[in-house]
């Protein structure tokens, strides 16, 4: 029984970094019915940033304060919301009114210039990251929670509090749901599309950017390549709670967490990757629309 | 087939002739092979040993295509096939015989790891490819991911470290070959009523339902046979370098075949061999670029979605300048007496909202019929009842006999009932004359193979696809446009070859959702004749969504009002013209009462 707690914990924990990634998927899908193949790698450079930050401001990378382990987040999440605009602007954007298999193909282009280009600035090689204070892990009722792990649980339940509340009680949330429902119609109500795709792409960076923060804190090591597994199990995530809606990727995170560990746990490791890709493949079977998503027919 | 015809040794004969560009090549191969082996420094010549890499760069990048390209699907996980077929012929060749001098037993574990490639694709494509391209995408680059994972776990497939020496069976003349065999298998199914039935796939997949073309089997086969090749040129691969290892499929070299199809060009062969030849070569030429390669790859392939999207050479192919016109004729009837057509007490309700409520509906055959009302009244959502794009949720549908409910769109049109849509959906990449021929498809029997072998048979049915197509295009004033992209035609000719392309599924309903949209008076008038002269001549049944009175009274039959779903009034054109019902939906409430006078001295509103 404390075997199984335990497990949860972490699949809890693992399970909120890919519903924190999941949400940048489901919220571009939702406005862009785009995939964004890119957003796995915008999380890995999240990752690489905080590394990059806490290297040179600490010295060394291991173990700084609170105060500077925020600023290190901080900057991560400034670089990566900078890069998911430019992303928009420059790749996206211009392609929005072509076939959706061109578009596709950009992100799935951008997606191996951010990993490839990555490689040649920061070399190939996995880097030591840890940026979180270590302190040691307690106890509670025989299972251990680590400190990192208590950390992640807290900070994406919080940001996912937020998240709630921009979309469902700000104007601009209002105006995203807008979009995702009818962009033209949107837009002849006098909602900025622009703004409104720039500030999703945004939003989704700034999430994947703790959440690579986050996920290098828990498996102290980053590179340039990291973000494909975690991308892709956060998509699979996305899909599972039904693309394009919001509580359902936070949702489909928490249960592939979950899934992940407990299968990994109970039987071997090595197939921790399959579970994502066999849920996927269930998913589409059974219910394509996803566990919360609504299925739609084309209009004809 | 008697259209075969022949004994068996014509067949033989017809089946060496169709295979006429191989058999030529291969001795050529043959004998470059022995210059190569009797000639050591021309087998250390680096660009030398390229030309094999080039050959197994061709087979993936031409196979891709066939998904990537003609079907406009989208996989990022042909590495993951290429090393199935690879590894499993491998570990046969290595447990094989320790000589195979006729190479027997290498075709046949070559067929075996195609085979269980191709077996890979279809537990792959099966669940993801009934959804939209994106899906295929995720799931592709995962099982990619996976089967590497797969590999490097298992220590009989030689784990990381990989799988060698394998028998050395491959060379020169057999990748070659395989080329042949692969640009042939390819550029028939293109050319053939499977190749446009992809295409019409890529182009819009309610319309080639609606077409009678099972989009999902034809994803479904697309795929299949693009990891099948996949998994010869695996196969070849391990079987040429002597050794295989997982480092070598990755998602980089899926990466770089998906580039090879987007840069040669989406859906053309001769692209996507030139694209492979090209992108093998230029890394050994630019070794000092090394590193830059993935960058230059990602950027090359984003800025040409934005520049130039359909690739380099588009679809087109370097021999598709020079094409020859065809005559004209050929008739194809069939002839029913009942109802063609019967609703009854049909309803379906989306949500809360009842949209068509109680419909019943005969069609005899031949039958002029019409199905008014305003806006919003649920006329297309008949249509769509129909058609199988939606099911009702309560009542009874019948088409020519056969209860509709839970039949695909596709299997509706194969009844006999084709339809036009209110909001044009032609293939809108495709020539007219295209999408005509595609609408053929299901009247065609030729099998995928027979379009690979190029048989008799395939050949005179495509034959009589052009020639029934053009007759069509004839019909509907058309032929000037024959070979015009759908795009490119003027509205009123687009909602002309819409009926053109309904027609040539051989309906014997045809549904006409608004043909008259967006006409002018002169161009109303000559569709009213052709919509007389359409029944007259195909002998089919129409039923015509129109809200244009002057047609719907002239060339119907009878009438039916629909308004907000419910069926307020049917009977001949006369009586619907002075029913008060019909007036007050119209016109409104206030208007009827105070004209009510005026209504009935005119006979109808108009």
């Amino acid at each position: 029984m404390i075997d199984f707690l335990q497990r949860v914990v972490d699949g809890v924990s693992l399970g909120a970094i890919y519903a924190l990634i999941a949400l940048g998927y489901t919220m571009v899908y939702g406005v862009l019915q785009l995939i964004n193949f890119a957003h796995g790698d915008v999380f890995m450079l999240g990752a690489m940033m905080g590394w990059y930050a806490s290297s040179v401001w600490t010295g060394q990378s291991r173990n700084p304060g609170i105060p500077s382990a925020l600023a290190v987040t901080l900057f991560a999440m400034v670089v990566c919301g900078v890069v998911g605009l430019l992303i928009e602007r420059l790749a996206y954007r211009p392609l929005r009114s072509s076939p959706r298999l061109n578009s596709l193909i950009t992100a799935i282009g951008v997606s191996f210039l951010l990993e490839y280009g990555g490689q040649l600035v920061f070399g190939p090689n996995p880097r030591a990251f840890g940026i979180l204070p270590h302190r040691p892990a307690s106890a509670i009722a025989g299972i251990s929670i680590g400190y990192v792990d208590l950390v992640t649980i807290v900070t994406s339940l919080a940001l996912m509090f937020l998240l709630q509340r921009i979309v469902f009680h700000t104007r601009m949330g209002t105006a995203m749901r807008a979009v995702s429902f009818n962009p033209s119609v949107a837009a002849l109500m006098g909602v900025n599309i622009d703004l409104v795709i720039s500030f999703t792409f945004v939003l989704g960076s700034v999430l994947a950017a703790v959440a690579g923060v986050l996920y290098a804190s828990k498996y102290p090591s980053v590179h340039p390549l990291m973000g494909l597994m975690p991308g892709l199990k956060a998509f699979v995530a996305a899909v599972l709670g039904g693309i394009g809606n919001v509580p359902g990727a936070m949702l489909g995170g928490l249960l592939l967490g979950l899934a992940e560990q407990l299968v990994s746990g109970y039987t071997s490791s090595s197939w921790r990757d399959a579970v994502a890709f066999g849920i996927l493949i269930l998913i589409l079977l059974v219910k394509p629309s996803g566990l919360l998503g609504r299925g739609a027919a084309e209009k004809v | 087939m008697s259209l075969l015809g022949g004994s068996a040794l014509q067949r033989t004969g017809k089946a060496v002739r169709s295979w006429l560009p191989f058999f030529v090549a291969v001795p050529f191969l043959v004998l470059i092979e022995k210059e190569i082996a009797q000639n050591p420094a021309l087998r250390l010549e680096y660009a030398f040993q390229n030309i094999n890499h080039i050959g197994i760069a061709i087979i993936l990048a031409v196979s891709l295509n066939l998904v990537n390209g003609l079907t406009g699907q989208f996989s990022i996980g042909h590495a993951g096939f290429m090393a199935v077929g690879g590894y499993v012929s491998a570990v046969l060749l290595m447990h094989g015989p320790p000589e195979d001098p006729y190479r027997i037993f290498f075709i046949i574990s070559m067929l075996a790891g195609a085979t269980a490639a191709a077996a890979a694709g279809w537990i792959v494509g099966k669940p993801s490819l009934r959804l939209r391209g994106d899906y295929l995408a995720i799931v592709t680059l995962g099982f990619g991911e996976i089967i590497r994972v797969i590999i490097e776990n298992t220590p009989f497939f030689g784990g990381a470290i990989g799988l060698s020496p394998i028998p050395h069976r491959a060379d020169f003349a057999w990748i070659w070959a395989m080329v042949i065999i692969t640009i042939l298998v390819a550029k028939r199914l293109r050319d053939s009523t499977h190749g446009r039935a992809f295409l019409s796939v890529r182009e819009d997949e309610v319309a080639a339902e609606a077409m009678g073309i099972d989009t999902t089997g034809y994803k479904v086969r697309a795929f299949v046979i693009s990891a099948f090749f996949a998994g010869v040129a695996g196969a070849l691969s391990g079987a040429f370098e002597g050794n295989l290892a997982p480092q070598s499929f990755t998602f980089v070299r899926s990466f770089e075949v998906v580039a090879m199809v987007v840069l040669g060009g989406m859906g053309s062969i001769t692209g996507s061999t030139i694209a492979a030849a090209v992108l093998t070569i230029l890394p050994e030429y630019l070794r000092a670029l090394a590193n830059l390669r993935m960058v230059i790859y990602s950027v090359a392939l984003i800025a040409l979605m934005l520049l130039r999207p359909r690739g380099l050479l588009g679809t087109r192919e370097v021999w598709d300048y020079w094409r020859k016109r065809r005559a004209v004729k050929r008739e194809r009837k069939r002839e029913l007496t009942e109802a063609l057509i019967d609703v009854r007490k049909a309803s379906i309700r989306f949500g809360g909202l009842t949209a068509v409520s109680d419909f019943s509906l005969q069609v005899r055959p031949r039958e002029l019929v019409a199905l008014i009302g305003p806006n919003g009244a649920g006329k297309t959502t008949v249509f769509n009842l129909l058609t199988g794009v939606y099911s009702p949720s309560e009542g009874e549908i019948q088409v020519l006999g056969r209860d509709t409910r839970g039949l695909s769109p596709h299997a509706i049109a194969h009844l006999g009932c084709a339809r036009t849509f209110q909001n044009i959906r032609l293939f809108r990449e495709l020539s007219a004359f295209d999408n005509v021929r595609i609408a053929c498809h299901h009247l065609t029997h030729e099998s995928m193979a027979a379009a690979v072998r190029h048989g008799a048979l395939a050949a005179q049915e495509e034959k009589w696809v052009a020639e029934r197509s053009d007759e069509l295009l004839g019909i509907m004033g058309l032929s000037s446009r024959r070979d015009e992209l759908a795009k490119n035609l003027p509205y009123g000719e687009q909602r002309r070859l819409e009926i053109a392309r309904a027609l040539a599924t051989g309906p014997q309903v045809l549904l006409l959702d608004e043909p008259a949209a967006g006409t002018n008076t002169k161009e109303k008038g000559e569709l009213m004749a052709l919509i007389r002269s359409i029944r007259d001549r195909f002998g089919v049944a129409i039923v015509l969504i129109e809200h244009d009175m002057k047609l719907v009274m002239g060339v119907s039959e009878r009438i039916l009002v629909l308004d907000h779903g419910v069926t307020i009034a049917q009977g001949l054109p006369r009586e619907i013209q002075s029913n008060p019902k019909v007036i007050e939906a119209y016109l409104g409430e206030k208007y009827a009462k105070e004209h009510a006078a005026q209504i009935a001295a005119a006979g109808g509103p108009r």
